[in-house]
């Protein structure tokens, strides 16, 4: 009697892990961790992004969540569930958190500093440009149109181009502002991530971290396949922006050394 | 009696051939010149052009060739047009932001409406809404099987091919392609597309009826950003328009390799192919020409101006 018990709860536990699995299988949870502060721009390009994702993932039962932690929060709380980590925070609490993370990818969306990509923190992703990619972007516009007083931006409201336009039109519509560097910057991360979800079906961390350093092939609507340098720094075109209107993208046309990306910015580690 | 009676008959015969008959005429829209340029088949020259409204795009025939069909974006419209008079005949609303469409052979048309992630069918006849399917982020190319059973709407910022089942508008596969995918052709008998896509720079062959890709090939340099793809007659070759490479590259329709890249105008988007397979057309938006292609040696036979930007190209042969 009691064996006939045990083999029945054994056949409905091995029943139960069969259908788990399937389910496992075919449905996939992803979450998001967002560490900054609630009104920060980069917080609405990672909603941007989280909307998109859900919208790609109902056709691959794929679902997105996104997790709003305060930065008093942090050392307490739990990130195991997380995909990937955002960030829009001072560069200390960015140094400790992604020292506390190893095997989870800690996105930069909001720190500009050159040295925190020569650092080379093997976990951390920066989409933001930098101080460097950003001089050398106007560099090379000053040496086209000496007079320039341009500046250079990741992003700008007005981008059309590359379909620049329809990401502003739909940015605009669903979260009630403007695009700006930030946001866009939130929104590539979600987007880089669930792309790469939706393709290799990785839910695991520390994979989807190698995937994203290794094998990345971005369309963030610039143009141009983007993926990470060793510094863990994005490469991608600037735009210069004068008196608030687009005047070039950079890398500049016939100026830049070399013609690529590479041509903006540190390529790699402090030695 | 008996002779007026055979010429009426013949008479109606000849204006039956006449109305029927196909003008021969390419048809383009000019994205920034808000305009539809007419070239002569014969001659190779702009013999007309038609203003449409504000950035006109995707351009597609009626199945009889009596309509021509222009999706005027920016007004949310598809205008009607007689290719031989060339008047505006009348026009509908066609959803948010129209851009690419295909004509089913029932006379439907599908269009995609980029900026709000779904495709809509619409009888041109009435101009009312039949469907309205939701796909993808930013849809844009769509392609009909030619016996009408199978739609395919690519969704660019999704990175998909949406399958749809025509006799009930509903999505029977997704398949996910390269970034960026821009447009799709069938071959004859419906069981392969091939898609572009734009960021990835590649073509990819899909099995239709499992959804499997069966090959990628890569368009070639960087710039190579492709767009349009269409097929030979024989199914041997397609052509893909290769944006800012500014050629249209010639790749063989099994291995997907590049056979030659024919070089064009500037940032090459819109292909279309004439009915006996010796033609190709192609629009250079920057360089707002259009490049005739002969096939026999694949070579550009003349560049054509036309308005500002073209985009969309069809052929009423």
């Amino acid at each position: 009697m009691l064996r006939n018990y045990i083999v029945i709860i054994k056949s409905s536990f091995i029943a139960m892990l069969l259908v788990s699995n399937i389910a496992l299988a075919d449905n996939i949870e992803v979450h998001f961790a967002f560490i900054g502060q609630k009104d920060h721009a980069a917080l609405l390009g990672a909603k941007q992004g989280l909307s998109e994702a859900n919208l790609q993932g109902q056709f691959l039962n794929q679902k997105y969540e996104l997790d709003l932690i305060s930065v008093e929060n942090v050392n307490t709380h739990d990130f195991s569930k997380y995909i990937a980590v955002l960030t829009a925070i001072d560069i200390d609490t960015y140094t400790k958190l992604a020292d506390a993370l190893p095997n989870i990818a800690v996105f930069n969306l909001s720190i500009k500093d050159d040295g925190l990509r020569t650092a080379c923190i093997k976990n951390a992703l920066h989409i933001i440009p930098t101080n460097t990619m950003e001089l050398d972007a106007t560099n090379q516009w000053q040496k086209k149109k000496p007079d320039s007083i341009a500046k250079a931006q990741a992003w700008h409201p007005d981008f059309v181009k590359f379909a620049a336009r329809d990401l502003n039109k739909r940015f605009k519509k669903n979260q009630k502002v403007l695009m700006n560097d930030n946001s866009w910057a939130g929104w590539a991360a979600v987007k880089m991530t669930s792309d790469a979800v939706a393709r290799t079906k990785i839910n695991d961390p520390a994979k989807m971290l190698h995937y994203l350093k290794t094998e990345l092939a971005f369309d963030g609507q610039k143009g141009i396949v983007m993926n990470f340098r060793e510094t863990g720094q994005l490469r991608q075109p600037i735009l210069l922006v004068e008196n608030n209107k687009i005047v070039a993208e950079a890398p500049v046309r016939g100026i830049a050394k070399p013609p690529t990306l590479d041509s903006l910015g540190i390529l790699s580690c402090e030695k | 009696m008996k002779f007026n009676l055979a010429a009426i008959i013949f008479f109606a015969f000849v204006c039956n051939l006449v109305s029927a008959a196909p003008t021969g005429r390419i048809f383009i829209t000019n994205e920034r010149g808000d305009s539809v340029s007419v070239i002569n088949g014969s001659t190779l020259t702009v013999e007309a052009t038609i203003d449409v409204g504000e950035r006109p795009r995707g351009i597609g025939l009626s199945p009889d060739g009596s309509e021509l069909y222009v999706a005027v974006s920016e007004e949310n419209k598809i205008k009607v047009i007689d290719p031989v008079s060339l008047k505006i005949l009348r026009e509908f609303e066609a959803g948010s932001d129209p851009e690419t469409f295909a004509v089913h052979p029932n006379g439907n048309i599908y269009i995609s409406n980029e900026d709000d992630a779904k495709a809509s069918v619409f009888d041109p006849k009435t101009g009312e809404q039949i469907a309205e399917i939701h796909v993808g982020l930013e849809p844009e190319g769509v392609a009909i099987s030619p016996d009408g059973k199978r739609v395919i709407v690519t969704s660019e910022s999704t990175n998909m091919l949406h399958v749809i089942t025509a006799s009930d508008n509903t999505i029977e596969n997704n398949i996910l392609v390269g970034s960026r995918p821009r447009a799709a052709t069938f071959t004859q008998s419906g069981d392969i597309a091939y898609a572009t896509a734009e960021i990835s720079g590649e073509v990819v062959k899909v099995d239709m009826n499992t959804g499997e890709i069966l090959k990628r090939g890569s368009t070639g340099d960087s710039k190579s950003k492709p767009k349009d793809v269409v097929l030979s007659k024989d199914e041997s070759v397609i052509y893909v328009a290769g944006g800012r490479a500014n050629k249209v590259v010639v790749m063989d329709a099994t291995t997907l390799e590049i056979i030659t890249g024919i070089p064009v105008g500037k940032r090459v988007w819109g292909l279309a192919i004439s009915k006996n397979g010796k033609q190709v057309f192609s629009t250079d938006g920057v360089s707002g020409t259009v490049s005739v292609i002969d096939t026999s040696n694949n070579e550009v036979i003349k560049t054509v101006e036309v308005g500002k930007f073209p985009w969309g190209v069809v052929i009423n042969d």
